[in-house]
């Protein structure tokens, strides 16, 4: 405390005055307005223009997308008679259906549907915090969703294999929410729970594997009892349409590109030279061509390279090409990463002992892919929106809706509308996952 | 007790289990085995495809390229008549497909530069919508954005007798049959010119070496940049001028129901191009972005203690270290270009996919021959590119001691 004695014996204590508060011109709104936007005559000039810019392009958007638009309609031409310069919404709202599911048939659309939302609720435990064992519900839902949802969608008969498989999916998804609900309630773990109930407790951790199996196999048992009879009638392939087609071909795509993408990463950079060879000829082959050849190639080629007795349909011969595609192109972002590991890592797991394999899973791996998030997301986008050349070969995704839409008799001529639409929704789809990924990065990232 | 094991293992260790344990035998067996399997494979298809092409009764070979092809192309940059052959419809849809490529490569290669340079702008309403530009565009797909130009803006154009008139100096005409432009006519003296020009280029590059060997000798600076301005059109228009004027305009002019004189690029070209440059200026500018901020702060701020100009600093400065950045990912996305020029098969555009996989191979049936031939040219487009990228990245990179 700076506290003087003065002569007179009074305590004279030092205040400073306040601070003047800064120039009003550098705080608050006008601060920031004169900071961005008006800090010379030229960037004033500019802001202005832009203003204008985007004032008239609101405005013309406004009037044509909701002033003057169309929401009820029967065709084009009422739309047009209605207000000529407006848009004609009336036309999506009428083939909405379409554009979402294709030709998929009316009654059974609640099976595409159920597929989605079961897929979103297996996948959302891996959303919580502090759950246990979310690998393993990972693990579940790549390897056996797709089996319960080929049969919701496709439907029809189904074999021994796909008998037992779809339950064995039923099975895991009400084992995994059991798992979930149990984990937050109690805290305890369903495995826990299971090896508590039946003693096991005090026996070796090498036998508690059998009351898992166990409880598997009498949740099985029940699934099957009751739904054992349960069937849906088929829906043929080419009836498949829209943005459900398009998730279906990218989900494939993706689920297909990861495993496929380390696999060649791996090959191209082992130290064997026929593997090494193959790999690098495979990825530099499939980069080198647009998709468009590829998916030609899935078409016209591939009945001539099977054997005449098997027959693919359409819709697998372009997933199987747009897979090796998507593998090729994921192998050099993952070859990136690799390569973004510092070889300490590589020698430091040499220098445990661990085989190859095991030094890959648990050392290289989680680094390289963890660095790689961003350009693995990037290429899961660019798998998106390159599903729409699947439209060029003839099969239903969305964009082919969209287009169909203006060349349907009663709408024909009504493409800016539905593209407009399209673009939006693959905007939302494509935003969403970049967003995701910078965020996914944030929390992952390690280094200061 | 584990040791107990390994001790009485490696007692009866067998000479079996020494090779099959020893890497490089493992290493070999697995390599045989995946030759085996890849050769397998390959002999597999072959035999399936050899049996599937007798049973068809298809042809194959190459005999087919010398063939009269018979259909017609809507629009093509060397002169293409029905009469004439397969191997000719090749070339015509090699050089369509590098024709948009090429002029997209350029125009999109500055818009994204233009626009990468935007967002970095200090004007936060500026750089927000360069980001907004870039977010959108880089998030819908390339072929929704092609079909929209096509269907939605050039498509619904008006007919030729109420054409656009671009510049509004009647020789630019923008209708649904396409954008009508004047055409140069070379009269008989005009080649003079065009040898002129490539003197001009020679004369320029000596310069650039001389003025650098200059100031390296002496310091002193010469202004090459202007001077080579002025070499290279002073000298053809002198040349052109002395010579007589030797080129005449055949401008576009409306005669009933359409234009004759000049020339038009096609609706499907003008969506293609112009999808393709504002779809890829897109990733361009954020190259260009992120090369300019991996330039560090330390480095303007040591050109400015040296004295430098803030206008030579860009130049001398900053703009050489970012293109060692820049150029790699540049470089890719002008291969992504000519990749996605094929999209022009969505609107009709004869390019190469469109002209050979799709019509020629429909109508010969030459499947195995036609696919290798087109994926031939976009294999060397693509392996051309990356030597030239290879060898650029040689030269610039960072020389450490």
């Amino acid at each position: 405390m700076a506290s003087v004695e003065s002569s007179s014996g009074d305590v004279i204590v030092f205040t400073p005055k306040a601070s003047k508060p800064p120039p009003a011109t550098t705080v608050g709104v006008l601060g920031w307005l004169r900071e961005n936007l008006f800090y010379s005559w030229f960037s004033a000039v500019l802001t202005f223009a832009t203003l204008y810019l985007i004032f008239i392009t609101v405005v013309a958007l406004y009037q044509w997308g909701i002033a003057d638009a169309v929401w009820e309609a029967e065709s084009r031409r009422q739309c047009l008679d209605t207000s000529p310069h407006g848009a004609c919404w009336a036309g999506i709202i009428t083939w909405f259906n379409a554009i979402m599911y294709g030709r998929f048939p009316d009654v059974e659309q609640w099976r595409v549907n159920l597929g989605f939302i079961l897929l979103f609720l297996w996948m959302a435990p891996m959303w919580f915090p502090r759950l246990k064992g979310k690998i393993g519900i990972g693990i579940m839902v790549v390897a056996l969703y797709p089996f319960l949802a080929g049969y919701l969608f496709a439907g029809g008969e189904r074999g021994w294999f796909m008998q037992f498989m779809v339950f064995l999916a039923v099975t895991a998804f009400i084992n995994s929410w059991l798992h979930v609900i149990l984990s937050l309630t109690t805290g305890r773990t369903l495995g826990e729970w299971i090896v508590g109930l039946t003693g096991f407790t005090d026996k070796h951790e090498r036998l508690h594997k059998y009351p898992h199996l166990g409880f598997t196999a009498i949740v099985f048992a029940i699934v099957y009892f009751f739904l054992g009879d349960w069937s849906v009638v088929a829906v043929n392939t080419n009836l498949w349409g829209g943005l459900f087609l398009t998730l279906v071909i990218a989900g494939v795509a993706i689920v297909a590109a990861l495993p496929g993408g380390v696999t060649l990463a791996l090959a191209r950079r082992s130290n064997m030279p026929v593997i090494r060879v193959s790999a690098i000829a495979f990825i530099e082959l499939f980069r080198s061509v647009p998709l468009i050849t590829v998916l030609f190639m899935a078409v016209t080629m591939m009945p001539l390279f099977l054997p005449a007795d098997v027959q693919l349909n359409k819709l697998v011969q372009v997933i199987i090409g747009i897979c090796l595609f998507a593998a090729a192109y994921m192998a050099e972002v993952v070859r990136g990463g690799l390569q973004a590991v510092p070889n300490g890592q590589y020698e430091a797991a040499k220098a445990m002992g661990l085989t190859y394999w095991k030094s890959m899973n648990l050392i290289i791996l989680p680094q390289a892919l963890k660095l790689m998030i961003p350009n693995i997301v990037g290429n899961f986008i660019g798998l998106l929106k390159d599903t729409t050349l699947v439209s060029i070969i003839g099969l239903y995704d969305m964009l082919l809706m969209l287009k169909a839409t203006g060349q349907n008799p009663i709408w024909i001529g009504l493409h800016t509308e539905p593209l407009m639409f399209g673009a939006l929704i693959y905007f939302i789809l494509c935003f969403a996952m970049s967003q995701y990924s910078q965020s996914l990065e944030r929390k992952l990232k390690t280094t200061l | 007790m584990a040791a107990v094991i390994e001790r009485e293992s490696r007692d009866s260790r067998s000479t079996f289990a020494k090779i099959v344990n020893d890497e490089r035998n493992r290493s070999i067996f697995y390599q045989i085995l995946v030759f085996g399997i890849i050769g397998w494979v390959c002999w597999y298809l072959f035999t399936n495809t050899t049996a599937n092409l007798e049973a068809r009764g298809m042809a194959s070979g190459f005999d087919f390229l010398g063939s009269t092809a018979g259909f017609s192309i809507a629009w093509s940059i060397i002169p293409y008549s029905p009469t004439d052959t397969y191997g000719y419809v090749y070339l015509v849809g090699i050089v369509n497909t590098l024709m948009v490529s090429l002029l997209a490569i350029v125009l999109t290669t500055i818009l994204g530069f233009i626009i990468g340079v935007l967002r970095l702008s200090h004007n936060w309403l500026i750089s927000t919508i360069a980001a907004w530009y870039v977010e959108i565009i880089r998030n819908t797909p390339l072929l929704l954005q092609i079909l929209f130009w096509y269907l939605a803006v050039f498509s619904v154009l008006p007919r030729p007798k109420q054409s656009i008139d671009l510049g509004a100096m009647g020789i630019f005409q923008l209708n649904n049959r396409g954008l009508y432009f004047p055409e140069p006519q070379p009269g008989d003296l005009f080649w003079i010119t065009m040898v002129a020009m490539l003197v001009a280029v020679v004369a320029v590059y000596f310069l650039a070496i001389w003025a650098k060997r200059r100031q390296l000798a002496t310091g002193e600076r010469f202004p090459v940049f202007w001077s080579s301005l002025g070499v290279l059109f002073g000298l053809p228009i002198l040349v052109y001028l002395v010579t007589g004027s030797p080129l005449e305009w055949s401008i576009p002019e409306l005669k009933g129901f359409n234009f004759q004189g000049g020339t038009k690029l096609p609706p499907s070209f003008l969506a293609l191009f112009i999808a393709l440059v504002i779809y890829h200026a897109s990733y361009i500018a954020e190259n260009v972005r992120a090369g300019i901020l991996s330039v560090s702060h330390g480095q303007t701020e040591a050109s400015s203690s040296l004295g430098l100009k803030p206008g030579w600093t860009l130049r001398l400065i900053i703009i050489p270290q970012a293109m060692r950045a820049i150029m790699p990912p540049l470089i890719s996305t002008w291969m992504t270009v000519v990749k996605n020029s094929s999209l022009a098969i969505a609107i009709g555009y004869p390019d190469l996919v469109a002209v050979y996989m799709q019509t020629s191979l429909n109508q010969s049936g030459h499947a195995i021959e036609i696919v290798a031939m087109v994926m031939l040219f976009y294999s060397s487009v693509s392996l051309t590119i990356s030597a030239a990228m290879n060898y650029y990245n040689e030269r610039v990179q960072l020389k450490e001691r």
